[in-house]
């Protein structure tokens, strides 16, 4: 029973914990303008974090080593600390994508200026990193994240015409208004958003953090095959509704309150309630993960303690990073900048980011002396090496794309 | 203790020991290898006799610019010479597998000096800091 009660806790954790808030803007604009055309690209990218989020854990199981003690390895002090500043960038960016996210949420839910609330998130969040402990940190925002489920509801509520939805997601037929740039440009983001660096450093410190081993295999697996497939189809229903409500009255998502406003429609108050506890839950859990991705990385890169299962005094540079990093995330969004679009170049980047991340991984999943019996099988290095081909087209196609279709706007 | 020299990994071993984590014997985080120490036996033979780690020993593996401002900086703020970084001698090693693991605990090597100076001027300060996670 208490098996069980751990591998749905996981599942559920999985699922509400996929979407942060790259998903959530990501998705409902994509939505708003492109309908469910790029539906495939969410599949795409869920696969791919599947495939990635698996083998990272399997490593760690089996090795106890997370994901940036292996780029320091494999790829050496001088190649890893450029990956490292790299890595580090993006997941700062998306840290303050996902604190300013946090702060949007309670606008909507008091009608209080968002940058009032940056400094007390900001806070909010370090004590949380700083007394909180991890899986409760992993459990409870992970579970409340579920709230999201709303948007399925929604959808539903919505008695869409669903052979029509299901034409234009299953042919990629993109509405005549759009231009070929921006679909791709679009298409890009949304793998980034899917595929998150820190996805695959979190995960996979966490696995240190939990101490898995060899046993805890079937529910890494369980997490990943099950959890994240249902995180995926969480935003795709927030990419449908904004398809169904907002895409027919021109209405193009550029604010948190949009990417709501077709629950509110749909469900009214209490629909429109559930929903911004769902962004809440989403976007601190994130933050909470981010943070710690950025102290996990400069800890294992340098081979500092880190974590959260020593006490805070014993790994006193990990806690440095994380104080910092918040300091620092809270003075840029004070600077009053809009952190939806913070959210947009923050998904971009990660796209941009992601062959530092993978290729590590795939090159130790196959290293028998690391993995002994669970090294990389026929599927996985197929899948894999297909995959880091995506990676390596869209990383090298994203900031073109940005410039020429300047930020997806023509 | 001291291992015998005949069980001492060789130079075709390096590559599977440089960037790897050294665990105390409580499986604290004490350092990576960030360079090694050798020495030639009689019969020509290099032996690793030590494990270098800290920016004093990562800095000349970065090299050009960046290297050379990384041992500077470290040198300065830590107030020893640049070629004096921390050295962990072989015979605290206890096994090697995806991990180095020492038969000695983290303050007996004394790596720490970044981390006690954060740790007394900052974190220890804060409430709470010397809580047990569990």
């Amino acid at each position: 029973m208490k098996r069980v009660f751990a591998l749905a806790l996981g599942v559920l954790t999985a699922i509400g914990g996929f979407v942060d808030i790259g998903d959530l803007v990501t998705n409902a604009l994509v939505g708003s303008r492109f309908g469910l055309s790029l539906a495939w690209v969410v599949l795409v990218g869920v696969v791919g974090i599947c495939v990635f989020a698996e083998m990272s854990g399997r490593v760690v199981a089996m090795s106890g080593r997370p994901t940036f003690d292996i780029v320091r390895e494999r790829l050496g002090p001088r190649v890893g600390l450029l990956n490292l500043f790299g890595s580090m960038a993006v997941t700062l960016l998306t840290y303050i994508a996902e604190i300013g996210g946090v702060a949007l949420a309670f606008e909507l839910a008091t009608g209080v200026w968002e940058y009032f609330w940056v400094p007390f998130v900001a806070i909010l969040v370090w004590v949380v990193l700083w007394r909180a402990k991890f899986d409760l940190i992993e459990n409870v925002f992970g579970v409340l994240g579920l709230a999201l489920v709303v948007f399925a509801v929604a959808l539903w509520q919505l008695s869409p015409d669903w052979g029509q939805l299901w034409h234009t997601a299953s042919t990629a037929a993109k509405p005549t208004s759009e231009a070929w740039p921006s679909y791709w440009y679009y298409a890009i983001a949304l793998f980034g958003a899917a595929m998150t660096p820190y996805e695959v450093f979190f995960f996979s410190s966490g696995g240190v953090e939990e101490s898995w081993s060899e046993k805890s295999l079937p529910t890494v697996r369980a997490n990943v095959f099950v959890g994240f497939p249902l995180g995926g189809l969480l935003s795709v229903s927030i990419a449908a509704v904004a398809a169904v409500v907002l895409l027919p009255v021109g209405i193009q998502v550029d604010t948190l309150g949009q990417v709501a406003m077709p629950v509110a429609v749909a469900l009214g108050k209490v629909g429109l309630s559930i929903a911004l506890l769902g962004f809440f839950a989403a976007t601190f859990g994130a933050a909470c993960e981010t943070g710690l991705s950025l102290g996990y990385s400069i800890g294992q890169y340098f081979g500092w303690q880190w974590g959260k299962f020593v006490r805070p005094k014993e790994a006193a540079r990990f806690h440095l990073v994380l104080l910092l990093s918040t300091i620092l995330a809270a003075a840029v969004l004070l600077t009053t900048v809009d952190p939806i679009l913070v959210t947009e170049f923050s998904v971009v980047f990660s796209a941009i980011a992601l062959p530092l991340t993978y290729l590590p991984i795939l090159m130790v999943a196959n290293d028998r002396q690391f993995m002994r019996t669970h090294a990389n099988g026929r599927v996985a290095n197929t899948l894999g090496s297909i995959y880091l081909v995506i990676i390596l087209v869209a990383s090298l196609a994203a900031l073109p794309l940005m410039v020429w279709t300047k930020m997806g706007t023509t | 203790m001291s291992t015998p020299a005949s069980r001492r990994p060789e130079l075709d071993a390096l590559h599977q020991l440089l960037d790897r984590q050294i665990l105390d014997n409580d499986g604290l985080m004490v350092g990576k290898v960030d360079d090694v120490e050798l020495e030639e036996r009689e019969d020509g033979r290099l032996v690793v006799t030590a494990f270098l780690t800290g920016p004093g020993a990562l800095g000349p593996r970065l090299a050009g610019a960046w290297g050379s401002i990384t041992v500077r900086t470290w040198s300065r703020l830590s107030g020893r010479a640049p070629e004096d970084c921390t050295r962990i001698g072989y015979g605290a090693v206890s096994s090697i597998n995806t991990a180095i693991h020492l038969g000695v605990s983290r303050s007996s090597v004394a790596v720490d000096g970044f981390e006690t100076w954060v740790r007394t001027r900052l974190i220890a300060a804060l409430p709470g800091a010397g809580k047990d996670p569990s």
